[in-house]
């Protein structure tokens, strides 16, 4: 089966089948939106929760703002209906946490942006594996809609 | 980014990874390092993330925010064996594992080496740099130097400054790299008479 790495600020989908996968989840967020019915599955790499107006050039999957509604797009574009969708999660992990001690980190940030534009487009989170301070690595497997989360010295979790 | 800006860049990166092997070098009695020649570049947002390989190989992290009058962001990546070298070396530690202690003092050497390097920068140039308490991670490379970049919250144009560093004899490598905040290198750049970049 196909397998496509989604780095970051990237969005990538398939139909019927395909593995999406995104490698060195920090503080970023990979986010998964599937349609059971058309078997359509896109994943985006979320960097920072808003996008800046001085970053002139970036790609609109780079934003929490930005990226959820073109993942919504680019999932219709393949025959998805949006009222099908159903979104995971994985990431916003805080890897210094002595240097956000004072603030929110940017990977909890990125999970309450993340989780607030899914509901504002009424995509429900079924299943999650944020926060916490290590990295991970998401496989998204289209055909089934299984996505699979692993990380250094942890036993493997499917959400 | 034209030839000059990049020079310039290069020879900032050799001075200061120059004084913080150096201060490494004399925790570790004498041992020698050689350093590759320095890579600076203005990259993409897309090749920024690719930029350190090895995506799910194990790192130690170090992590700087650089305040004063030069901002930016500073991180010191080896490879866990690496790491392993230098604990031995440094603390007698041969156990190869990563408790507390270790942690520490990772976390220390990180401290001196970039403290080194932006002193030896604040020299120079009479601009304050002043470095965070370091953060320390031991992680997949792709999820630390992510984190770092997100620290850094990069644009579309990322300055990299890289300089890899390796010991004689054993086997240490190494890489510190800058991420200087674009305006305010330009403001060194004018300070040594090297005009608008």
């Amino acid at each position: 089966m196909a397998e496509v790495f989604v780095n970051m600020g990237q969005i990538s989908s398939f139909k019927t089948q395909g593995i999406l996968t995104t490698v060195g989840l920090g503080s970023c967020i990979g986010v998964t939106l599937y349609d059971d019915v058309a078997k359509v599955g896109v994943m985006g790499h979320i960097f920072l929760p808003r996008s800046r107006e001085k970053d002139v050039g970036a790609p609109p999957g780079k934003y929490a703002d930005t990226g959820i509604p073109a993942m919504i797009n680019e999932a219709v574009k393949l025959g998805a209906k949006q009222s099908r969708l159903k979104a995971k999660m994985a990431g916003g992990a805080n890897l210094f946490p002595n240097l956000s001690a004072n603030s929110t980190s940017i990977g909890q940030q990125n999970i309450d942006a993340v989780t607030e534009h899914l509901k504002k487009h009424g995509i429900a989170i079924v299943g999650k594996d944020v926060a916490g301070g290590y990295g991970r690595k998401m496989r998204f497997f289209v055909d089934t809609g299984i996505v699979t989360v692993t990380a250094i010295g942890k036993d493997a979790v499917e959400i | 980014m034209n030839d000059a800006k990049l020079d310039f860049l290069k020879e900032l990166a050799n001075i200061g990874t120059g004084h913080a092997t150096t201060a490494l070098s004399q925790m570790l009695s004498g041992r020698l390092f050689q350093l590759v020649v320095p890579d600076a570049q203005m990259l993409p947002f897309a090749e920024a993330a690719e930029y350190v390989g090895g995506a799910e190989q194990v790192v130690v992290g170090i992590f700087v925010v650089v305040s004063g009058d030069v901002k930016g962001h500073m991180a010191f990546l080896l490879p866990l064996d690496s790491a392993l070298v230098l604990l031995r070396l440094l603390i007698g530690d041969n156990s190869g594992e990563m408790n507390e202690l270790a942690r520490s003092a990772l976390q220390e050497i990180g401290n001196i080496m970039i403290t080194s390097y932006l002193n030896a920068l604040s020299k120079m140039t009479n601009l304050l740099m002043a470095p965070s308490v370091p953060g320390v991670a031991i992680d997949m490379a792709g999820a630390v130097w992510q984190s770092v970049l997100a620290g850094a919250q990069v644009t579309n144009e990322v300055t990299v400054i890289r300089t890899e560093f390796f010991a004689d004899g054993e086997s240490i490598e190494g890489n510190i790299i800058f991420l200087p905040d674009d305006d305010d290198f330009k403001k060194i750049a004018r300070l040594l008479g090297l005009g608008e970049m």
